[in-house]
C-alpha cells in the first residue's frame, strides 16, 4: 500500500511549493487517476514517488517502508514507470524488456532474467516481437513494450503517466483494459493520470484531484461531480447520463 | 523465441570476433608498410630480428609502437565517442564535444610558445621538435591542461544535475575558450614557435613510443574494462534519464564517472599523438548504423572499428607522405568522411 504523508516540493532552493502538502493513500490493486490542470504538480508527484525528483519535505511509504531513504536499486523492485514520451535505444525488445531487470542482476544478466523476461512477453502477447527492433514499433506497441518492461521490474506499484496520451481509439483501450488486467490479476496498484476525464472515469478506482499543490479532492467514483469538476478544472462542464455510464460533456457550448 | 534470440546474439558475437581478426590481420599487414621501402622479406627479417640492424630497429622502434599506437588510440577516440554520445543524447557528441581536445592544444602551445617546450632550447629544427630534449613536457602540459578543462566543466554541471544539454552547452562554450586562449598565445608567438605548436596539433602517430603506448593502454584498458561493466546501465540511458533512474541507474553518477573517463582517454591520446578527428564520430556511428545501439556489442565493435580506421589511415598517411608521413588526422577524416556519408545516405542501412 503506498501512503504519501505531507509532501512537498519544489524546484530549486527558492522556488514556490509546487506540492504544498500532499496526502494520499492507494492500496494493493487499485487504480488511482490523479486529475489537474496542467501544472497542478500530477508528474512532480510522479517524480517524487520514483526518485526522480527529490522532495522537499513530507514521507512517502510503501508497506511501510520509507521510499525516499532507499537505494535506486531498491525503489525500482518496487515502483516501476512507464514515461509519457517513451524513448528507447535501437535495442531488441527482448533486451529493451530484459534492461528492467537491471534492479536484480546489476551487471550482467542471468538465466533467471531472460525467462523472467519470456514469462512477461508471453503473458502480454509479445512474444512473436522478441527480436525485433523497438525503432520499427507503432505507438501502441511501443507503449505494450514500456510496460512489459516495468513489470520486468516485478513492481508492486507502477506509476503510468499520461498512458494514452498519443494513442488512436483502439490502442488506447488496449492500454487501459491491459492496465485493468494487471491491477486485478497481479494486485499491482497503478497511479495514473489521465487527459480525458471519461477515460479517468472508465478506468479508476480511486480519484485524487489536485489544486494549489494539494489534494482537494479524494474518493471513489461517486466522488466525480459536475461542482468538483467546476472547482478543480475552472471549465464549465456538465455531466450527462447514457446507458446508466457517466459521461462528461463540455458545457460551454451550450451557452450560446 | 530463445531460439531466434541466440541466433541474434550468436550473429553479434560472430560480428566481433571478424572485426577481431581483421585488425589484427591488418595491424600485423601494417608492419610492412613505411617510406623506408623495405621489401615483405625484409621486414619479416626484421621482425625476427635476423636482418641488418637499421631494418630490425625501424621495424621494433619505429613501426611496432606506431601499429600500438593507432590500434590502442583508434579504440579509445572511438569507444569515447560512443559513451559521449550516449550520456549526451546526442549525435554529434565526440571529445571536441567537451573542449577536451581544444584543451590539450592550447596546454600543449602554452608550452611550445610560452615555454619553448622540448625543442627550442636544444636548438633542434622544427621538423624534429618531438625528438628534443623532453617530449614529456608538452604532453604533460597538453594532458594538465585538458584535466583541468574536464574536471571544471563536470564540476559546473553537477549544479543542474547533468542534464545532457547542460553539459553539451558548457563543452562548447569552454572548449571555445580555449580556442581563443590559444589563438592569443599564437598570434604573439615567434615564426618558429607558431610552426612547431602548429606541426604539435597535427596528429602524428610517429610520436608514439613504447612508453607512450603502455601509457595509453593502460588508461584506454581501464576505460573499456569500465565501460563494458556499465553496459546495462548505458543501455538504460538511452531511454532517457527519468526512466533510466526509475530502473535503478544512478544518471549523474554514471554521466560523471563516464563522461571523466573518456575525456581521460582522449586527453591522454591527444597528448601524445596530437588532434585526430573525427574517428570517435565515425566510428560509432557505422557501428550503431549496422548493429543497432546494445552497449554489449557496441562498445567492443566501436573499440575495433576505432583501430582499424586509423590503422589504415596511418598506413596510408605513411604510403603517400614523401619521406615523412602526412598528418593522419587529415586523412582520418579524408577516408572516413565519404564512407560516413555512404552509411548515412544508404537505404539498407536505414532500419537498423
Amino acid at each position: 500500500m503506498l501512503q504519501i504523508l505531507d509532501l512537498r516540493f519544489r524546484y530549486g532552493k527558492r522556488g514556490p511549493l509546487v506540492l504544498d502538502g500532499v496526502d494520499l493513500s492507494l492500496s494493493d490493486g487499485e487504480i488511482g487517476v490523479l486529475m489537474g490542470r496542467n501544472g497542478a504538480g500530477k508528474t512532480t508527484l510522479f517524480k517524487s514517488i520514483l526518485g526522480i525528483e527529490k522532495p522537499c519535505g513530507g514521507q512517502i511509504l510503501f508497506d511501510g517502508r520509507d521510499l525516499l531513504s532507499m537505494t535506486r536499486r531498491e525503489r525500482a523492485r518496487i515502483v516501476a514507470y512507464v514515461p509519457q514520451d517513451i524513448q528507447f535505444g535501437d535495442l531488441s525488445v527482448f533486451d529493451t524488456v530484459l534492461a528492467g531487470r537491471m534492479s536484480y542482476f546489476g551487471l550482467k544478466a542471468g538465466r533467471e532474467d531472460e525467462s523472467a523476461v519470456e514469462r512477461i512477453l508471453a503473458d502480454m502477447d509479445l512474444e512473436a516481437f522478441a527480436t525485433r527492433n523497438v525503432a520499427e514499433l507503432s505507438g501502441g506497441e511501443r507503449q505494450k513494450i514500456a510496460i512489459a518492461r516495468a513489470l520486468a521490474q516485478e513492481p508492486k506499484l507502477l506509476v503510468f503517466d499520461e498512458p494514452t496520451g498519443n494513442l488512436d481509439i483502439a490502442n488506447e483501450q488496449l492500454i487501459v483494459r491491459e492496465a485493468r488486467r494487471l491491477a486485478k490479476e497481479k494486485g499491482i496498484g497503478i497511479l495514473t493520470s489521465l487527459h480525458d476525464i471519461n477515460q479517468a472515469i472508465d478506468l479508476g478506482d480511486r480519484f485524487f484531484f489536485l489544486k494549489e499543490g494539494k489534494v482537494r479532492y479524494a474518493g471513489g467514483p461517486e466522488l466525480i461531480s459536475e461542482s468538483v469538476l467546476q472547482d478543480i478544472f475552472e471549465a464549465d462542464v456538465r455531466i450527462a447520463e447514457i446507458e446508466g455510464k457517466r459521461i462528461v460533456i463540455n458545457g460551454g457550448f451550450y451557452e450560446e | 523465441m530463445a531460439d531466434a534470440l541466440r541466433k541474434n546474439r550468436t550473429k553479434n558475437r560472430r560480428i566481433v570476433i571478424v572485426l577481431a581478426v581483421l585488425a589484427l590481420l591488418l595491424a600485423f599487414a601494417c608492419l610492412f608498410a613505411g617510406p623506408s621501402r623495405m621489401s615483405v622479406s625484409e621486414s619479416l627479417d626484421a621482425l625476427l630480428k635476423r636482418g641488418s640492424s637499421a631494418q630490425v630497429r625501424i621495424l621494433w622502434n619505429i613501426r611496432i609502437p606506431r601499429v600500438l599506437a593507432a590500434v590502442v588510440a583508434g579504440a579509445g577516440l572511438s569507444v569515447s565517442g560512443l559513451v559521449m554520445q550516449t550520456n549526451l543524447n546526442n549525435p554529434m557528441a565526440s571529445p571536441s564535444t567537451l573542449g577536451v581536445s581544444n584543451a590539450a592544444v592550447f596546454g600543449a602551445n602554452l608550452s611550445i610558445i610560452a615555454f619553448a617546450g622540448g625543442f627550442l632550447d636544444t636548438g633542434r629544427n622544427v621538423a624534429n621538435y618531438a625528438t628534443g630534449a623532453n617530449p614529456y613536457a608538452t604532453s604533460l602540459l597538453a594532458f594538465a591542461f585538458a584535466a583541468v578543462s574536464i574536471l571544471l566543466i563536470l564540476g559546473l554541471c553537477r549544479l543542474r544535475s547533468f542534464a545532457p544539454g547542460v553539459v553539451v552547452l558548457a563543452g562548447v562554450a569552454i572548449g571555445s575558450m580555449w580556442t581563443a586562449l590559444t589563438t592569443i598565445l599564437q598570434f604573439y608567438a615567434t615564426d618558429v614557435g607558431l610552426s612547431a605548436a602548429v606541426i604539435w596539433t597535427f596528429g602524428d602517430l610517429g610520436r608514439a613510443t613504447y612508453r607512450t603506448d603502455v601509457i595509453m593502454a593502460a588508461v584506454v584498458l581501464a576505460g573499456l574494462v569500465y565501460f563494458a561493466l556499465a553496459s546495462w546501465r548505458l543501455n538504460a540511458l538511452l531511454s532517457g534519464d527519468a526512466a533510466a533512474k526509475s530502473m535503478g541507474v544512478s544518471v549523474e553518477r554514471l554521466r560523471f564517472f563516464s563522461m571523466l573517463a573518456a575525456s581521460l582517454i582522449t586527453a591522454v591520446c591527444v597528448s601524445f599523438l596530437g588532434m585526430i578527428g573525427f574517428v570517435g564520430i565515425i566510428c560509432p556511428h557505422v557501428v550503431k548504423r549496422l548493429l543497432g545501439q546494445d552497449h554489449r556489442v557496441t562498445l567492443p565493435a566501436s573499440a575495433l572499428a576505432g583501430s582499424i580506421l586509423l590503422l589504415l589511415a596511418d598506413t596510408l598517411a605513411r604510403s603517400i607522405g614523401q619521406g615523412s608521413a602526412l598528418p593522419v588526422g587529415a586523412i582520418t577524416s579524408l577516408l572516413g568522411a565519404p564512407f560516413f556519408l555512404a552509411i548515412l545516405f544508404s537505404r539498407k542501412g536505414g532500419g537498423r
